[in-house]
C-alpha cells in the first residue's frame, strides 16, 4: 500500500511549518529580536573569563572555580555558593554529575570544580557520584547535575544538552538517524524525569563543526560556562552561539545541517522547556568579547 | 554451585561459535599494509592497533559511526602514540572498500593546508582535469585520502614537534600506496555554466548516504532519494556573482544509481515527497529529455533523469538557471557516454 503520510522536507523549514529556531539554524531565518521580555521566561546565565584557559588551552582551576561560584550565585540569586546549591539540591540528595564522556569530553577540571563546590557547601562526598553511563546510574541518584560539553554534531545538528542522557536509554542506537528527534523522551523516563537540578555547559573550548569527532580547526576559546534549569533553553542558547561562531568563521551564513530536530521536539512533544529564543532570558557576566549572542 | 556437564557443553559450543564468527570477521577484513614507525621523537605507539569494525564502531565513537558506515567501510585501526613530555597523537586508519569511499570522507571538508606526503602524489590530482588534494593539515589534524585508506592523524595539542611527528606518520601511511583517481562521477561535473555560474570545487562532496547528504545540504529526515551504498553521488554549489557583488548560490546534486529502473523509482519517491502538490507526470522519464522545473520555497528546483543518473538543482533564482545547470551537466554525461562507446 502506498505510504500517504506526508514526509517532512527542507521546504517545511523554509516555509516555517516547523519551529523558528530550526528555520533559523537551517536557512538563516532571523532569530527573534526579543530577548528576556517574556513573563514566563527561562533564565540562562553565561559566565566568561578571558583567562580561563591559557594559550596552550590549559585550564586555570582557580579562575574556573570562581566562574562556577559566580554562575551559581547569579543563576539562583542567592548570596552565597552554599545557599545557591541548597536551593537546587537537598543535603541528603544522592547527586549524580553527568559529564560528556568522550569525543570532546567535558573538562575534568570542571567536574572536579563542581564536586568540590558541592562538598564545600556541605554535601557529603559519598553522596556525589559520576552518573554518566547506563540506566542504573540515574536510578541510583535523586538529583542530577548535567555537565555537557558544547559541540556541534554532524548527525543531530547540536550534541550538547539533550544528547547527554542518551546512555540512560539503555539503547543509544535507537536514537540514531532520524530517531534523534526523540532524544527528549529520555529526559521523561521515570527514573530520569524531574531529577535534573542544573545544566552547566562546559563552553570553555567548544566545537562548532564536524562533531562529535574532534577537529581542532573548529574549536575555539569561548572560555564560558552556560547554566540553566531548562535544558531546552540552555540548548537553544548553545545553538545560537555555535551558529554565530560558524558565521563569524566563514564570513557568511553557514547553516547547521541537519537542523537539530530534537530541540523542537523536546519543547513541543516532550514539554521539557522552551526552544523559543524570545522566551529565554539570557544574562551574561564577565568577558563580553565575541559573546556570539 | 555446580555446573552440569550439559551446561558446560552448551557454553563451549557458544564460545566456539563466537570465536568462529570473530575469526570470520577478521579473515574477511582487509589486511593492513601500513607500517607505522614504532617511535617518533618522544612518542611511542603500542605494538598492535585497536580494531574497530562496523559491529563495534558505535562503542568506539557513538554518534559518529554512521558517517563511516555511510560509505563502504571495512574496518578501522586505531593507534595512540604516547609521550612523557607531550600530549598523545591519535592515529585512525579507516580501511574502505574503494578509493572513492576514502575520497568521499576527505571531500567532506577541503579546508586546511594541502600537504604532499609521497612523491607519487606530488601532482595532487585525481587523474582527471579536476584537482583535489590528497592530504590536508590544520591545527594538529592531518587527514589523508590514500588508495582505499582514509586516515586521521591528530595531535591532541599542536606543537612544532607534534606537527612534525604527525607529518612523519602521514608520510608512513602514504608510502607505497597507490594514488588512484577520484570517483568517475566527478568528471560529469561542469566547472562553468554559460560563463556565469561557477562550480565551487572546494565544496564538492562525494557521498552515498542520505545522512551524509543531510549534513551537507538538508533535504529531508527520510531517505527520499533512495540513497544507499550502491549509488555514487556528488553535490556542489554553483555560484553566480553579479556586478554589484550580490551572490547567488544554487545547490546541484548528481546521483548515479545501479540501473535506470532504480533511478526512476528514486525520482518518483523524491517527487512525491518533495513536490507533493505537483502530480507525478506520466512522462517523467528519461525518454522525454525534459528538464522539469518547479517554483518552490527557496527558489527554483529542477531535475532531469538520464539513464541511471538523476540530476537535481535547488535554490535557483530563476527557471532558466535551473535548466542551464541541469542541461550542461547532463550534456557532459552524454558526451562521456559517447566517448566511452567510441
Amino acid at each position: 500500500m502506498k505510504d500517504e503520510k506526508k514526509k517532512l522536507t527542507r521546504r517545511d523549514f523554509i516555509r516555517g511549518t516547523v519551529g523558528a529556531t530550526l528555520g533559523a539554524s537551517l536557512v538563516g531565518i532571523n532569530w527573534s529580536k526579543a530577548k528576556g521580555a517574556a513573563a514566563e521566561s527561562s533564565l540562562v546565565t553565561i559566565v566568561r573569563d578571558k583567562n580561563a584557559m591559557d594559550a596552550a588551552k590549559n585550564v586555570d582551576t582557580g579562575i574556573l572555580k570562581n566562574m562556577v561560584d559566580q554562575t551559581l550565585i547569579k543563576f539562583t540569586g542567592k548570596n552565597s555558593v552554599k545557599d545557591a546549591w541548597l536551593s537546587l539540591v537537598k543535603p541528603n540528595d544522592m547527586i549524580g554529575l553527568v559529564p560528556t564522556p568522550h569525543l570532546n569530553p567535558t573538562h575534568e577540571e570542571l567536574v572536579t570544580a563542581v564536586k568540590n563546590s558541592l562538598i564545600d557547601s556541605g554535601i557529603p562526598e559519598e553522596n556525589i557520584t559520576n552518573a554518566q553511563g547506563g540506566p542504573d546510574k540515574p536510578k541510583a541518584c535523586t538529583a542530577l547535575i548535567g555537565l555537557p560539553a558544547l559541540k556541534a554534531h554532524w548527525l543531530t545538528g547540536i550534541g550538547t544538552v539533550l544528547k547527554l542522557y542518551i546512555l540512560y536509554s539503555g539503547s543509544p542506537r535507537s536514537y540514531h538517524e532520524q530517531n534523534n528527534s526523540k532524544l527528549g523522551e529520555i529526559w521523561n523516563l521515570p527514573f530520569v524525569k524531574g531529577k535534573t537540578r542544573l545544566v552547566l555547559v562546559d563552553a570553555l573550548h567548544p566545537l562548532c563543526d564536524k562533531g562529535p569527532q574532534p577537529d581542532p580547526r573548529y574549536k575555539w576559546a569561548y572560555n564560558g560556562l552556560i547554566a540553566g534549569t531548562d535544558p531546552v533553553a540552555v540548548e537553544t542558547v548553545c545553538l545560537k552561539i555555535i551558529m554565530n561562531k560558524r558565521e563569524a568563521m566563514r564570513g557568511e551564513p553557514w547553516p547547521i545541517s541537519p537542523p537539530p530536530l530534537c530541540l523542537e521536539a523536546a519543547d513541543k512533544e516532550y514539554g521539557l522547556g522552551t526552544s523559543q529564543i524570545e522566551n529565554i532570558k539570557i544574562e551574561h557576566y564577565g568577558w563580553d568579547e565575541d559573546l556570539l549572542l | 554451585m555446580r555446573i552440569s556437564s550439559k551446561a558446560v557443553s552448551s557454553i563451549s559450543i557458544i564460545i566456539i561459535l563466537i570465536l568462529a564468527i570473530l575469526a570470520g570477521v577478521i579473515l574477511k577484513m582487509k589486511t593492513t599494509s601500513i607500517r607505522l614507525p614504532e617511535t617518533i621523537g618522544s612518542w611511542t605507539r603500542p605494538d598492535s592497533p585497536q580494531i574497530v569494525t562496523s559491529s563495534n564502531i558505535f562503542d568506539y565513537m557513538n554518534g559518529a559511526g554512521e558517517l563511516y558506515i555511510g560509505y563502504r567501510f571495512d574496518h578501522l585501526e586505531v593507534y595512540e602514540y604516547a609521550s612523557d613530555s607531550q600530549d598523545d597523537i591519535l592515529v585512525e586508519l579507516y580501511f574502505m572498500d574503494t578509493s572513492d569511499d576514502a575520497f568521499g570522507l576527505l571531500s567532506l571538508d577541503w579546508g586546511g593546508d594541502p600537504v604532499v606526503l609521497s612523491p607519487s602524489s606530488a601532482d595532487r590530482t585525481t587523474g582527471s582535469k579536476d584537482q583535489f588534494s590528497r592530504a590536508l593539515y590544520g591545527e594538529g589534524l592531518l587527514r589523508i585520502w590514500s588508495d582505499e585508506l582514509y586516515a586521521r592523524v591528530m595531535a591532541y595539542r599542536e606543537t612544532p614537534e607534534a606537527k612534525e611527528a604527525v607529518l612523519t606518520i602521514g608520510r608512513a601511511i602514504a608510502a607505497n600506496q597507490r594514488n588512484l583517481p577520484g570517483p568517475e562521477i566527478l568528471e560529469s561535473l561542469s566547472p562553468v555554466i554559460d560563463s556565469e555560474w561557477r562550480l565551487r570545487r572546494d565544496r564538492t562532496r562525494f557521498f552515498r548516504s542520505y545522512l551524509v547528504l543531510n549534513s551537507i545540504y538538508y533535504v529531508s529526515p527520510e531517505n527520499i532519494l533512495d540513497l544507499k551504498l550502491s549509488v555514487d553521488a556528488i553535490t556542489a554549489p554553483y555560484e553566480k556573482t553579479n556586478d554589484s557583488g550580490d551572490r547567488k548560490r544554487a545547490r546541484f546534486i548528481l546521483v548515479r544509481y545501479i540501473d535506470p529502473e532504480s533511478a526512476q523509482r528514486a525520482l518518483t519517491h523524491f517527487h512525491e515527497a518533495f513536490l507533493p502538490e505537483y502530480k507525478v507526470g506520466s512522462r517523467m522519464d528519461s525518454a522525454t529529455q525534459d528538464i522539469h522545473v518547479f517554483d518552490v520555497e527557496g527558489g527554483w528546483l529542477g531535475y532531469r533523469l538520464h539513464g541511471s543518473h538523476l540530476a537535481i538543482v535547488f535554490d535557483c533564482p530563476d527557471q532558466e538557471s535551473a535548466r542551464k545547470i541541469i542541461h550542461q551537466n547532463i550534456l557532459n554525461i552524454k558526451e562521456k557516454e559517447e566517448s566511452n562507446e567510441r
